[in-house]
C-alpha cells in the first residue's frame, strides 16, 4: 500500500510542480514518520507551492504564516483575548491549529518567535498561561528558510534545527525541467487541479503501519556505529544527537514502507541519512581552516562509506 | 650431434615449465570458487568476491550499491536481485531462511572471482 500511495501522491503533485519527485517523496516520508520538514532554497523554487499542493493532495487543512521580523509568538500559537460579551478571557487559537503549517521564511523571525513553535513541534500541543490544547492529527510544520547569506535572516538555533526531522535543499532545476516549467506556465497552474488521493483514515493506517516496520538489532547496532562516527569525526564539533538518530530510525521505517517493505535495510538508512542528519552537524571551523571539507554532506558521506553495515 | 634423448628431455622440461603454472592457476581458480548450499552462504561468498574484485568499493557499501556497480559494469544481475529480495527478508526482516536456489548468486560471485584471478592486483570492475 505504501508504494502505491507514494506513486499516487508524486503523480498528483506533479500536475503543478515539475521535477520535485524526490522532495515530495521526502515530505510524505516525514509525514508518515510524524516529523517536520525544513525546506531551504532561494526564493522562487516552488517551496511554498509544493507545501500547498502536498496538503491538498492528502486532503489536509493547510495554513500559512509569513514570518517577519515583527511577528509575535501570539500570531502563531494564539493567546487569550478578553471577550466583552461574557467579560472573560478566552483562548483564541492561532494558525498552528491545523494539519500542515507552512512557516514561510522562518529565519526572518527572531529566535524568540522561532522557539514558540518548539512545543508544538515536539509535544504536538500548545500551552499558553497554563492552558494546554492538543494539536489536530496529523500535524506537520513545513518551514521554509532562505540561505543564511541573504539579508535580514536569523540562523535557527541548534535546538530548533534538531526538531526538524528532515532538511530538504531546493536547488535550481535542470535545464530540461526549467523548460518544462516555463512551458506549463504558459497556461495558468492551479493547485485546485491536485486531487485528494488519501483519506484521513488511510493516512492514520499508514502512520500506524510505520510503527510495525521491523528494524533488526544488527541494523540498530549499525546506526549506533554511524552515530559514534559522527561524534568522533575530527571535522565536526557537534555530531548526531540521540534524538537525531531516533528520527533517522523513524524515517527509515517510513522509507521502507513507501518502498513496499516491512523491514529496514542499511540502504534505507544511507539513502536518507544526509537529509536527516546534515542540518544537525556542526563543522569545526578550525578544521575547516586547515582545509578539511566544510561541507557536512561530504563529511557524512565519507563516514557512511567507512562504517560497515550488516550484509 | 645432440641425441634424441637429450632433445626429448629438454622438451619435457619445457613442457613442465609451461604447464605447471597453468595447472596451478586452474587449481587456484577452483579453490576461489564459491560453493553455497543456501542463500546466506551464497551472499557471504559474493561479499568476499566483491571486496576482492572491486577494491575501490567503500567498506560501507550496501547490496543496493553493489548491484548498481555490477550493473554499470555490464554484469547481468536479474536473477541475483530476485534472490537478494528473499535474502533481505530473511536478513533484515526476521523471516525464516528462504528456500531459494542460490545458483544465480554463486554465478555472479564466481564470475567476479574469475575476473579478479585473471588480473594481477588491480581493480576488476570499473565504475
Amino acid at each position: 500500500m505504501g508504494a502505491e500511495v507514494r506513486d499516487k501522491v508524486v503523480k498528483e503533485i506533479g500536475k503543478v510542480v515539475v521535477g520535485r519527485e524526490r522532495e515530495v517523496d521526502l515530505l510524505l516520508m516525514c509525514l508518515l514518520a510524524r516529523g517536520h520538514v525544513l525546506l531551504e532554497g532561494v526564493p522562487g523554487v516552488s517551496k511554498t507551492l509544493i507545501a500547498n499542493a502536498f496538503s491538498k493532495c492528502l486532503g489536509l487543512q493547510f495554513k500559512r504564516v509569513q514570518f517577519t521580523p515583527d511577528i509575535l509568538p501570539l500570531d502563531i500559537i494564539g493567546g487569550f483575548v478578553f471577550n466583552l460579551k461574557n467579560r472573560e478571557f478566552e483562548f483564541r487559537r492561532g494558525p498552528v491549529f491545523t494539519n500542515i503549517l507552512l512557516a514561510d521564511e522562518i529565519n526572518r523571525a527572531p529566535p524568540k518567535v522561532q522557539s514558540a513553535l518548539l512545543e508544538s513541534m515536539q509535544e504536538l500541543q500548545v500551552t499558553v498561561e497554563g492552558h494546554t490544547e492538543k494539536l489536530p492529527f496529523p500535524f506537520m510544520v513545513i518551514a521554509t528558510q532562505n540561505p543564511l547569506e541573504f539579508e535580514g535572516v536569523y540562523p535557527l538555533p541548534e535546538g530548533q534545527l534538531d526538531r526538524f526531522m528532515v532538511k530538504v535543499s531546493f536547488r535550481y532545476p535542470s535545464r530540461e525541467v526549467e523548460s518544462d516549467i516555463l512551458k506549463r506556465n504558459l497556461t495558468s497552474i492551479d493547485v485546485n487541479d491536485v486531487e485528494t488521493v488519501l483519506s484521513l483514515d488511510q493516512l492514520d493506517a499508514l502512520v500506524k503501519q510505520v510503527n510495525k516496520v521491523k528494524v533488526s538489532d544488527e541494523v540498530l547496532a549499525y546506526l549506533a556505529r554511524v552515530a559514534e562516527a559522527t561524534r568522533t569525526e575530527g571535522a565536526l564539533v557537534l555530531g548526531a544527537s540521540p534524538r537525531a538518530m531516533v528520527q533517522l530510525v523513524h524515517c527509515s521505517r517510513a522509507r521502507a514502507l513507501l518502498d513496499g517493505r516491512n523491514y529496514v535495510t542499511p540502504a534505507d538508512i544511507k539513502s536518507i541519512a544526509n537529509d536527516v542528519l546534515t542540518h544537525r552537524l556542526t563543522i569545526d571551523r578550525a578544521a575547516a581552516l586547515k582545509g578539511v571539507s566544510r561541507n557536512p554532506e561530504a563529511i557524512l558521506t565519507a563516514i557512511l562509506d567507512r562504517v560497515e553495515p550488516p550484509r | 650431434m645432440v641425441s634424441n634423448q637429450v632433445i626429448l628431455g629438454a622438451l619435457l622440461v619445457v613442457n613442465i615449465a609451461l604447464y605447471i603454472p597453468l595447472i596451478l592457476a586452474v587449481v587456484r581458480r577452483r579453490r576461489r570458487k564459491v560453493n553455497a548450499s543456501n542463500l546466506a552462504d551464497a551472499f557471504t561468498g559474493l561479499e568476499q568476491a566483491l571486496k576482492e574484485a572491486v577494491p575501490d568499493l567503500p567498506a560501507g557499501f550496501t547490496w543496493e550499491e553493489a548491484v548498481a556497480r555490477l550493473k554499470s559494469s555490464g554484469v547481468k544481475t536479474k536473477g541475483m536481485e530476485d534472490a537478494l529480495k528473499s535474502y533481505e527478508e530473511y536478513r533484515y526482516g526476521g523471516e525464516p531462511m528462504p528456500d531459494v536456489d542460490p545458483r544465480e548468486v554463486v554465478k555472479v560471485a564466481n564470475m567476479l572471482g574469475g575476473i579478479s584471478a585473471g588480473r594481477s592486483g588491480g581493480s576488476s570492475l570499473g565504475r
